[in-house]
């Protein structure tokens, strides 16, 4: 289970016991240079948990935890927010999707429950949903849901290479995994309201993120993959 | 359409298309094409609508045209540069940080350099206790 967090030590520990407590896996903490006791409560709590020197992003991190699961042998990795938006719960139902065979990549859609966004944050979503959908050939409702379970197989490809820009670390990876001929399903999950920390996005910044992203699939065809990490290489 | 315009036309594609080329190599990252994606297209618009930088330039105040542009041009260049200064410094600072770090996981010289394999660390409190306060400036 990987939880990248950044300045969330008012949620990390509950949701780190809140996941010991339901599910039998090891907990990977990566905290992304956070400025406050993120780490330290984290660890306290029982994860295991690796630091950034400073903020890379959300990406940055998922890729130091794949290459820690990648490394040490986990077969199954699962994703969950630190600030207690998703449900342990939910979290089993990715992981068995991806245990029975069924998904390589299990996203968990905040679209089951009631969710504040902004039109414009609602509108770029559907876009994005729409394009990604139809390049997958499977439905993918909530494009840039940090909710996952991946397999093995999507593991040791992830921690050769993906994509560390903002959003693009969920939503290029989707492609990716299209890509490489993985099974993407998406399943609809509870979400709570954020119980810490701050959300993100104003207007132009969802107006430039939708842009860039429109940019990212729009050329993904074409683009050279990204850089893969020879196995083994430092 | 004036030979100007033509090669006002030409210019801009070319700068998208050279803007497109690399980001498809993956030698530029998202966030710059964007920027000079949009200069190409912001260029375009200027060469191609006399008219409207016409009414802009007298709106201000400006007697010619293409002065206005020189301007602009002239001001988001500079705020380019100086984006990119801070960037640079940036980049400096994390520098020195990532060595820092090294030289903290080579531990002191004459011994045994650890293995440099990314070996499993044994999880615990000491990897919460040695931190490096980094990223002097937060802006992200």
């Amino acid at each position: 289970m990987i939880i990248p967090a950044l300045n969330e030590e008012e949620t990390v520990a509950a949701v780190v016991r809140g996941v010991l407590d339901h599910l039998e896996a090891d907990i990977l903490v990566v905290d992304d240079g956070s400025h406050d006791r993120t780490a330290t409560v984290a660890t306290q709590a029982g994860a295991i948990v690796l630091r950034h020197p400073f903020n890379l992003g959300v990406g940055a991190a998922l890729r130091t935890g794949f290459r820690y699961a990648s490394e040490h042998g986990y077969q199954v990795v699962a994703q969950v927010d630190a600030d207690g938006q998703h449900e342990v719960t939910d979290a089993k139902r990715l992981v068995e999707l991806v245990t029975n065979g069924e998904a390589d990549l299990a996203v968990g859609s905040r679209f089951g429950s009631v969710y504040d966004v902004s039109r414009l944050r609602r509108l770029s979503m559907k876009l994005l949903s729409r394009r990604v959908s139809r390049y997958l050939g499977t439905p993918i409702h909530d494009t840039t849901s940090g909710f996952r379970a991946f397999s093995h197989a999507a593991v040791t490809r992830f921690a050769r290479s993906y994509p560390s820009a903002y959003l693009s670390d969920t939503v290029e990876a989707l492609l990716m995994a299209g890509d490489w001929g993985l099974t993407v399903v998406e399943i609809p999950v509870q979400m709570h309201a954020r119980k810490g920390g701050q959300p993100s996005a104003n207007f132009g910044r969802s107006l430039y993120h939708l842009a860039r992203l429109t940019l990212v699939i729009g050329l993904h065809r074409f683009r050279r993959p990204l850089y893969q990490r020879v196995e083994g290489a430092q | 359409m004036s030979r100007l315009e033509l090669v006002v036309l030409i210019a801009a594609v070319l700068l998208m298309a050279f803007t497109l080329e690399v980001l498809r190599r993956r030698r530029l990252s998202e966030s710059y094409a964007l920027l000079w994606l949009g200069v190409g297209l912001g260029a375009l618009i200027l060469g191609l609508a006399r008219p409207l930088v016409d009414r802009v330039s007298q709106a201000l105040g400006i007697a010619y045209g293409t002065s206005l542009v020189f301007g602009v041009a002239l001001l988001f260049l500079l705020a380019v540069c100086i984006n990119l200064s801070i960037h640079v410094s940036k980049l400096e600072s994390r520098v020195e940080v990532l060595a820092e770090e090294v030289a903290l996981l080579r531990g002191p010289v004459g011994q045994p350099i650890a293995d440099p394999a990314p070996a499993p660390r044994p999880p615990g409190p000491e990897m919460a206790s040695g931190r490096l306060d980094a990223d002097p400036d937060a802006s992200r």
